[in-house]
């Protein structure tokens, strides 16, 4: 009787419901926004190097900052958005801001741009600028490298951008000093491969945790200057700016969810191994 | 109470609606999440349809060729126009013309991002001098993966051992890449309730 049950409990705990899972996943994402612990969040060499990066643009620089994002992943990228525009205009950069995503990414460049614009007391086609979306990004990505203006004949609000003072001093990516790059899909990629290669514009990047591994080689091969990389990056990121936000107040539940998720890990494992040793004593 | 009514309804309350609702799958299918993919799934091609017909076709096409005669841009508007010819049987060999242009030059487009931009750099960061732990483990595991994906020769003796080498390179990146998606996971859910609690409900500061 006594090896049965634990035969029933080793099976338990390889077949949790599900739902207890999700009212503990749901538990710890809410518990640590009412009580804060204020985890430590120490700085990845990536992050440091992206930060640094930035830090090193001459004040006063022309920076151009895609927002190649869809509404899905706000929580990630929004996030790594707000953080490098206050680092730019706290510099005093000029913003070419576009996006290479059309479902939301404009009117989120739009949005973002004037709220944290206006933080530093940033004018609208004079300190920074929204060039919207156009299909076909490889293309776009290409187009800019000759004129800006035959990708983008007007900004995102219609004006021509012969109209828009900032975009007078922009005809093409040799007037920008740096890309800062968040997406959460492939057109890091095709940042890297056609633009730095052909172009050799600097840029870091921040992007999706899903996206990190891969976007890593780009650091090792100094194809990107540095990397931010899902909510953790973001939130290093805002450490070593000062600005702690959004992505640092996450981290809490970002990391007693790992924790839950490791402890359930290890008990399904412990369960498989033991339900088999006893099974196998059994005969 | 001032809190709930005061915030703009379609920023706070729609979203944190159709959050709910597209949650409420978590218990089961239900009436609740099919109203909210449907309405998305319409929503999306909706816009795409807007978006495209004003960022390209008007803004790229239509305005060019009124205010500044730009009649060439015909030809590419004529092209676009024969990808449509696919729904008409006894011209449904015109979109081959359209197509061998887009596969051209986007075959073009890979073949440089690709080589230039990724094996290139890629390879020139894998030459790396066996003086550092770091080093090592990089040129091994590139050079026992690639084994791995050697087919022409059983992987058997040595070839086999160190295919497994590449094996072990290879579960470990996989290793790297779900944890990192499950840190994106997490995330996505930590931003929803940050909306829910601190945006619309106001419950948190």
């Amino acid at each position: 009787m006594a090896n049965q049950g634990n035969k029933g409990f080793f099976t338990r705990l390889q077949n949790v419901d599900r739902r207890v899972l999700f009212v503990l996943i749901f538990a710890s994402v809410i518990v640590p926004l009412f009580f804060p612990l204020k985890l430590p969040v120490p700085v990845t060499p990536e992050t440091r190097e992206f930060f640094e990066a930035v830090e090193a643009i001459p004040d006063s620089s022309i920076v151009m900052l895609p927002f190649d994002f869809w509404p899905s992943t706000l929580a990630e990228t929004e996030p790594m958005a707000v953080v490098g525009l206050r680092h730019l205009f706290r510099k005093n950069c000029y913003v070419v801001g576009l996006s290479n995503v059309g479902m939301g990414g404009p009117s989120i460049a739009d949005r973002l741009l004037d709220s944290i614009g206006g933080e530093f007391g940033k004018t609208y086609g004079i300190d920074y600028v929204n060039l919207g979306y156009k299909a076909n990004y490889q293309a776009v990505m290409l187009g800019m490298g000759e004129r800006i203006e035959d990708i983008f004949p007007t900004d995102h609000r219609g004006t021509p951008l012969s109209e828009i003072p900032l975009m007078r001093r922009v005809p093409n990516y040799d007037s920008v000093s740096f890309i800062f790059v968040v997406s959460d899909n492939v057109a890091v990629d095709y940042w890297v491969g056609l633009v730095n290669s052909r172009f050799g514009v600097p840029m870091g990047a921040g992007v999706t945790a899903v996206m990190a591994p891969k976007s890593l080689s780009f650091v090792q091969a100094n194809q990107l200057v540095g990397l931010m990389g899902g909510m953790k990056g973001c939130a290093e990121y805002e450490n070593l700016l000062g600005y702690p936000a959004r992505a640092t107040r996450g981290m809490d539940s970002q990391s007693i969810i790992h924790l839950l998720i490791v402890l359930f890990i290890v008990m399904g494992n412990v369960g498989y191994f033991a339900a088999k040793r006893k099974a196998k004593v059994e005969g | 109470m001032d809190t709930f009514w005061t915030q703009p309804f379609v920023y706070y309350f729609l979203p944190a609606f159709f959050t709910l609702a597209v949650y409420s799958f978590l218990f089961k299918d239900n009436p609740w999440f099919k109203l909210a993919e449907h309405i998305f799934a319409g929503l999306s091609a909706g816009y795409y349809a807007g978006l495209i017909f004003h960022s390209v076709i008007k803004q790229q096409m239509f305005v060019p060729m009124v205010s500044s005669g730009r009649y060439d841009l015909v030809i590419p508007g004529v092209l676009g126009f024969l990808l449509f010819m696919r729904f008409f049987p006894k011209g449904r060999w015109l979109t081959r013309i359209p197509l061998a242009f887009v596969i051209g030059t986007t075959a073009g487009i890979m073949f440089l991002q690709q080589l230039h931009g990724l094996v290139l750099p890629q390879i020139k960061s894998t030459l790396l001098p066996l003086n550092d732990f770091g080093n090592i483990v990089i040129v091994v595991g590139v050079l026992t993966t690639l084994v791995y994906f050697y087919f022409s020769k059983p992987h058997t003796g040595v070839l086999g051992g160190v295919a497994k080498v590449g094996i072990w390179f290879i579960m470990i990146a996989f290793g790297a890449h779900f944890g990192y998606t499950v840190m994106a996971r997490v995330s996505l859910l930590i931003g929803r309730m940050q909306f829910i609690f601190v945006d619309w409900l106001r419950l948190v500061s």
